[in-house]
């Protein structure tokens, strides 16, 4: 076999696999889009006991964007793993008709933000055509991510909403650009983390008798994680300063494989939360609601009382969609539509949210273990601990497991930056996904 | 970097089964403590979007019905007849609860109970839902005629059937409309029931079975009974001598008897007459405490009655009258507290009993001593007017012997043919009665006006019993009782017996 030959041989199979797994994705989408609709029309017939008169236009939403992502998967990343799509349009789809239940003008705005973020996936697979693309510029994505944070503070645009300083107004447009500093963040950590992995794996430098790397190596990312955290206690946005540290921590041991790392992380965010309890009311706050919410259940426990209110009155099978109490719960649409998704769908419905994100993670993590980049591997790696965390920070928030830290469940919640954000990320994902399978066709076809 | 990439799975997976446990905690194994909590409306919310029963009354009038309303709550309660079964029914409130018949029969009314849910499913295919209509035992005509007669006097009227138990009436006054603080929309409803939290008069509870007054005279049936049931007492002895007062051992107070008149003789004739020298001296010194509280506890005092409705009072009778310190030959000990002993037989001192236990009193003479368990529902209906239960009638006390009852319903009833109750005759029905004077004070003389009652066809078993307590009426004599609240229990006795 001569060289040519060998290429061809390896096109011809690329090309089967990129039709089998897009064939897959397609059926998976299916399924997705039937569980959606069969959901949203329960939602309105226990509602007002009559189908909704926008399930056209919705049916048409519901179908068209997630085809045309898949049409875009099969033009520009072919070979991606064929669990992405599906997965997201699920959890996309299922927070859109509790959004709906919920409120109507939302459900709209949603449904644009949803549109918008498909449009980001798909332009995020054009331009970004080579992960490698994003190593090059590791450090302009590092100075975009630390801009993105800054700027809910800066004077003129920044905006205070629910006590929270992540708010940027241009305009008539609000955003959070804190959903998409976490991308740029993760992109630049991987760059660097893959520049100096070996240097920081190899312990040169003695404090007493612990071997550690040179402090010189780690002291950026020291800089920027600490900036970040810094701005986000004064950003007050303590869910997204646990995501981040989570990020960093995960980052740097997968990284370079050193146990040390991880504990210090622990011991530098345990000493951190403390401070942070120490010298913020609203840490305080939510430390005491999380021990006992009844100390106040009128007020700053009501929230996760109603919470838990919600879950209870679902028990096993749930009371239905459409058929649950909605609106009593503080943010019922964002933070805590977790809480109404349990009511109405029960334990079996929110258990199956769970595996979704369960699935999302795993496919993420196959991703990254498959591809022999070390950049790609890492970005992936990055990418998935910021869904899983992100989902679970905010779960375990609203079922007591965590403190609540106010954060969006992944694809479910209502919130424009937040969808945009996660739609881009799992651009991210499969794009690494395609370059990994392009380069390494033959086991994965043998599975 | 794959080994760290299967830990970081691993670890991803331990935090995502914490939460699945923690959900299995919040949603199956503690989700009945959660919904049970007190702040939590949850339960209430469903069952006011939820239809809900009527309450009728013995003749199919509606006393209580669910209406649709636009808005969050999409039932509203509405009482039709405003206030006259306010104290059965209760009221039905989303932000103040419940109350009554609203409260007890809250599972039936909502359909919650395995007996119409098992209807429910038998009727699958005729979309019907589950709730329950509660058919009263209150007849609306007595009911109307109770409060009619009670005018605008403070006081109660309770009638029920002896033989059963049910309450064919029970009006109390002052009372309040149920639609007021039943609605749910406006501020109204928690202002007006503050105020009448608030109002010394308390018109949201039931003077009928839910407050408690000195019951005088008519409390000489029970003295009576416990002469008789200690066969201390029978129709012909002990004689009592005819005075104007008797001054019990270890006091100089006299206890006198009405306008100072002279009274005395035997069972019968200080009943008709109303005596309370005599009956002072029966529980003082004929019987002493033991017999008067065995008699007092086994006509229901000292416990509360179990009727199907909130928060009954319970009527009491004291237990303790000190050490012995005395026995004198031919009578009961005396006790350091003999004197307040003496009172208690005419119904005073330390005595107080709600309408309903004296209503309850003469239905245990007026059944051969036996007390049943008083109750307002006699039915649960499915919509479909279907019977899927009814209120299974069941003795409470045992007041006294048969033979005793007969003595004493002879007696009750020579008190209308020759006596203080003599406005109650009724042609055609044996009548019995008993009234009652309680005195508040001599100034200026107020007092409580009773008359407890039995009455049935002629040669009859009695099949209808009454208490009228008015409250705080001007004077003090002892025609007080008759005069006051005879007329309104000869009302009341017609309206149950003549009904059209």
């Amino acid at each position: 076999m001569t060289i040519t030959e060998s290429a061809t041989h390896q096109q011809v199979v690329v090309k089967a696999l990129g039709r089998r797994r897009r064939t897959t994705e397609l059926g998976l989408l299916i399924l997705a889009v039937l569980v959606i609709c069969g959901t949203y029309a329960l939602a309105s017939l226990g509602k007002s006991a009559s189908l909704p008169a926008d399930i056209v236009p919705f049916l048409g939403v519901i179908v068209a964007l997630p085809i045309l992502a898949h049409l875009a998967n099969r033009k520009f990343a072919p070979t991606s793993d064929p669990l992405f799509l599906p997965l997201a349009a699920l959890l996309n789809g299922l927070g859109y008709v509790f959004i709906a239940r919920l409120d109507g003008d939302l459900a709209g705005l949603q449904a644009l933000w949803t549109a918008v973020g498909i449009f980001g996936y798909i332009a995020t697979l054009i331009v970004v055509r080579d992960v490698r693309f994003l190593q090059r510029y590791r450090y302009t994505f590092g100075l975009i991510g630390v801009l993105l944070l800054i700027m809910p503070l800066l004077p003129g645009i920044g905006r205070s909403i629910n006590g929270s300083r992540i708010w940027v107004s241009l305009g008539p447009i609000g955003f959070q650009p804190g959903e998409l500093a976490k991308i740029a963040l993760a992109i630049f950590f991987a760059g660097y983390l893959v520049d100096r992995r070996e240097l920081l794996g190899v312990a040169t430098f003695r404090i007493g008798r612990i071997n550690t790397p040179d402090p010189k190596y780690f002291a950026p990312i020291l800089v920027a994680v600490g900036f970040s955290l810094i701005v986000m206690v004064f950003e007050k946005d303590l869910g997204s300063a646990l995501l981040f540290f989570v990020l960093f921590i995960v980052m740097l041991w997968v990284a370079t494989g050193r146990g040390s790392y991880l504990a210090v992380g622990v011991v530098l965010f345990s000493a951190s939360s403390y401070a942070a309890w120490r010298m913020f009311s609203h840490v305080q706050t939510r430390v005491t609601i999380w021990i006992n919410p009844w100390s106040d259940p009128s007020g700053k426990g009501f929230q996760v009382i109603q919470g838990a209110y919600a879950l209870a009155w679902g028990g096993t099978t749930g009371t239905g969609p459409g058929l649950g109490i909605a609106g009593r719960i503080p943010a019922d649409e964002s933070d805590f539509i977790f809480a109404v998704i349990g009511e109405e769908l029960g334990l079996l419905g929110v258990t199956a949210v769970l595996c979704a994100f369960l699935l999302l993670a795993g496919s993420g993590l196959r991703v990254a273990q498959r591809s022999s980049d070390p950049f790609s591997s890492l970005l992936a790696v990055g990418l998935t601990t910021l869904i899983a965390f992100q989902a679970f920070i905010i779960i375990a928030g609203v079922i007591r497991l965590l403190p609540l830290t106010g954060v969006t469940l992944p694809f479910v919640s209502y919130g424009g930056s937040s969808l945009v954000a996660n739609y881009i990320l799992l651009a991210l994902l499969i794009r690494i996904s395609d370059q990994t399978a392009r380069k390494i066709p033959e086991p994965l076809v043998a599975r | 970097m794959n080994r760290q990439i299967k830990i970081l799975g691993i670890v991803i997976m331990l935090c995502y089964l914490a939460a699945f446990l923690k959900l299995n905690q919040i949603q199956v194994l503690q989700a009945g403590a959660y919904n049970d909590r007190p702040e939590n409306t949850r339960a209430q919310l469903r069952d006011f979007n939820k239809p809900r029963g009527d309450i009728v009354t013995a003749e199919g009038e509606i006393a209580a019905t669910s209406e649709v309303v636009r808005s969050e709550l999409r039932y509203q309660r509405v009482y039709p007849d405003g206030e006259l079964f306010a104290h059965v029914t209760g009221y039905y409130s989303f932000r103040l609860g419940s109350t009554g018949v609203e409260r007890v029969y809250n599972a039936e009314l909502t359909g919650r109970t395995p007996s119409l849910q098992l209807h429910e499913l038998s009727g699958f295919f005729a979309d019907q839902s589950s709730e329950g209509d509660v058919v009263l035992t209150l007849r609306g005509q007595v009911q109307r005629a109770a409060r009619d007669a009670l005018g605008g006097n403070n006081g109660s009227v309770v009638a029920l059937d002896p033989r059963t138990g049910d309450v064919i009436a029970m009006y109390s006054n002052p009372t309040y409309d149920p639609n007021v603080i039943s609605a749910n929309q406006g501020e109204e409803a928690v202002d007006v029931k503050t105020l009448l939290d608030a109002a010394p008069s308390k018109p949201l509870l039931s003077r009928a079975y839910q407050e408690r007054y000195f019951p005088g005279s008519t409390f000489k049936i029970v003295t009576a009974t416990a002469g008789l049931t200690s066969n201390k007492v029978t129709e012909t002895t002990p004689d009592y001598p005819v005075v104007q007062s008797y001054t019990p051992p270890l006091t100089t107070r006299p206890i006198k008897n009405f306008d100072g008149n002279l009274c005395g003789g035997t069972l019968f004739v200080i009943l008709q007459k109303s005596c309370n020298s005599s009956f002072a001296q029966m529980a003082a010194e004929t019987l002493g405490p033991d017999p008067m509280i065995a008699a007092a506890e086994a006509a229901g005092f000292n416990d509360a009655p179990p009727i199907d409705l909130t928060r009954p009072a319970t009527s009491v009778y004291p237990t303790n009258f000190g050490a012995v310190v005395s026995t004198p030959e031919g009578a009961a000990p005396v006790y350091e507290d003999t004197p307040a002993l003496a009172q208690t037989g005419i119904g005073q001192n330390d005595v107080a009993a709600t309408p309903l236990q004296m209503a309850l009193v003469a239905a245990g003479v007026a059944n051969k001593g036996r007390i049943m368990v008083p109750h307002v529902m006699s039915e649960i209906r499915a919509r479909d007017g279907a019977v899927v239960g009814s209120y299974a009638d069941s003795p409470w006390r045992d007041s006294m012997s048969p033979e005793n009852a007969e003595i004493l319903r002879r007696g009750m009833i020579s008190v209308v043919t020759d006596g203080t109750a003599s406005i109650l005759a009724l042609p055609g029905f044996d009548v019995g009665g008993k009234t009652g004077t309680a005195q508040l004070g001599l100034d200026p003389p107020q007092s409580h006006a009773w008359i407890i009652a039995f009455a049935g066809p002629t040669g009859q078993a009695p099949t209808i019993a009454v208490a009228v307590m008015v409250q705080g009426v001007d004077g003090a004599s002892g025609s007080t009782g008759g005069r006051v609240a005879g007329p309104i229990a000869k009302q009341v006795l017609e309206a149950a017996l003549m009904p059209g």
